[in-house]
């Protein structure tokens, strides 16, 4: 029902940018950490840089102006894109830290996920394959 | 097959995990216009012919990746007001000692305010400049170590920085520019964040010593006169110098609170004591962001001539000596309004308009007109 009120809303508004698609959080098959959707947050601010498991985390990250990637910032972190680039601004001009490094499609994204299990990535939830596991959809 | 894939992809996206000396630039600048709004008003440089130079700054960062947690990285900075001369902002080693515990080594910034250790990047903070007021302190680097702890409890991040060092660097004191030495400089800053609120505090102190010329005569005259105590209550030359600090951020949905209080105590100087606080309200409307800062400084410097006999042979001293301190007052209040734009993914327009009371003076209130573009690159 949900969805067909999103999809009626589109199609008659024929406003695309408002019809946003699910973001999938993917992690490495052999990674079993639970996280909540708080460490899923401060893990791509580079608060948080071990997964529950104790294992190095390292987050990538969409190209910016990515529709996916708007989407997961203002959905996941609640922010939008230039609040994100202002705090990682801060972070890279103080010495404090770097933002995560990008990718450009979802395809390269789960490649490198499938092959790492320290990655921890975010596609559009239809892009989403066997060769990784998703920690949670947003 | 994989594998290879794996290393287009890294090498495409300049992915610098163990290459050797990857080096990432980043920039940003800000273009900064400003008048005031009546034809006898300055403020903060600003007069009635509009200005481009004052505020505006480029800035380039070079970062190397040294491999085994080490990095190189320098800041140069070119201001409008110094005739575009870049200035080495930063330029530090860190190491990375665990998940926690990042050291820095060399050149960085005294972290004085909230806003100090990317007080230039005007792309990271709402104002076109952070409240001249409170923002205040005559120099902002240091050279030596800083360390920099980072931990979470619960729900809470917490964050240690401490510094140890000293700085020589030309500063501008009494409108007078002069090489001073700072040394033994130390402090420690925490703050704290949960979700929406960050609380900050800092102890700051150093022993300073400020040659400054235009106080020379009346040192050399209380010395003279017999009182080394007054002379050397007018110099600064050993005295410390100590700053406090409390901050807090409220980033709540659409909602924006950020306050600061300082006071910077210069006690055994003919400088100020200076008590300062500013706080911001501001609203997000889409890319949007309007705002208002109230804040107040008082500044003041006792009579340093208390204990000196009011005699005539003494008076050609004592006449200047209490006009100098006397000259270090100042209270004054200030109304900033201001318009952040962010029209695009990396670079903002701002507007701001501010009105300056001084509650001594009222021949020195004015009114100021800003505009920026910033960027970061």
């Amino acid at each position: 029902m949900n969805k067909f009120f999103k999809t009626s809303i589109c199609s008659t508004l024929l406003i695309s940018s408002f019809c946003y698609a699910d973001i999938a959080v993917v992690v490495n098959h052999e990674n079993n950490s639970v996280l909540s959707d708080s460490d899923i947050s401060r893990l791509f601010l580079g608060k948080l840089k071990k997964f529950t498991s104790g294992g190095k985390a390292v987050a990538i990250n969409l190209k910016l102006g990515s529709d996916t990637r708007n989407e997961f910032e203002t959905k996941v972190l609640g922010k939008s894109a230039s609040q994100i680039k202002a705090y990682w601004s801060k972070r890279v001009f103080s010495g404090k830290g770097k933002p995560p490094p990008e990718l450009v499609s979802d395809k390269d994204v789960l490649s490198m996920v499938a092959s790492d299990n320290n990655m921890i990535a975010y596609v559009d939830a239809a892009s989403v394959d066997d060769s990784v596991k998703v920690v949670k959809v947003f | 097959m994989k594998n290879l894939h794996k290393a287009l992809i890294l090498s495409s996206a300049i992915f610098a995990a163990n290459s050797q000396a990857e080096i990432t630039l980043n920039g940003f600048a800000s273009i900064v216009g400003g008048v005031t709004t009546s034809s006898d008003d300055t403020l903060y440089g600003y007069d009635q012919d509009i200005d481009f130079s004052q505020g505006s700054l480029f800035a380039i960062q070079a970062s190397a990746d040294l491999g085994d947690s080490l990095t190189a990285t320098v800041q140069l900075l070119a201001r409008g007001e110094n005739d575009w001369d870049p200035d080495f902002e930063w330029a530090y080693i860190a190491y990375d000692a665990s998940d926690n515990l990042r050291v820095l080594a060399g050149r960085q910034r005294v972290p004085f305010y909230m806003y100090s250790d990317f007080l230039d990047v005007s792309y990271a903070y709402p104002w076109i400049t952070p409240p001249e007021g409170v923002y205040s302190v005559a120099f902002d680097t240091f050279d030596g170590l800083g360390a920099i702890y980072s931990t979470s409890m619960g729900s809470f991040d917490a964050n240690f920085h401490m510094i140890y060092g000293g700085n020589n660097s030309e500063i501008t004191v009494a409108g007078e520019t002069v090489k001073p030495d700072f040394i033994d400089s130390m402090g420690l800053v925490a703050t704290i964040t949960r979700d929406w609120l960050t609380l900050r505090t800092g102890y700051l102190q150093t022993e300073m010593n400020i040659p400054l010329q235009g106080t020379q005569p009346l040192i050399q005259g209380w010395q003279a006169a017999g009182f080394d105590s007054v002379a050397n209550d007018i110099n600064v030359m050993k005295d410390t110098g100590s700053f406090l600090e409390f901050g807090f951020q409220i980033d709540y949905n659409n909602w924006l609170v950020i306050g600061e209080y300082t006071e910077l105590n210069l006690d055994g100087t003919i400088l100020p004591n200076q008590d300062s606080f500013y706080v911001l309200a501001g609203y997000r409307f889409d890319n949007m962001l309007v705002h208002v800062t109230y804040g107040e400084d008082d500044d003041a410097r006792d009579r340093v001539t208390e204990n000196v006999p009011v005699v005539d042979q003494l008076l050609p001293l004592l006449v200047p000596t209490n006009g100098l301190s006397d000259s270090q007052k100042n209270q004054a209040s200030y109304i900033n309004l201001g318009l952040r734009w962010d029209f695009h993914d990396s670079a903002a327009l701002k507007f701001e308009y501010m009105s300056y009371s001084d509650d001594l003076n009222s021949n020195n209130d004015a009114g100021l007109f800003r505009t920026a573009l910033v960027a970061v690159f």
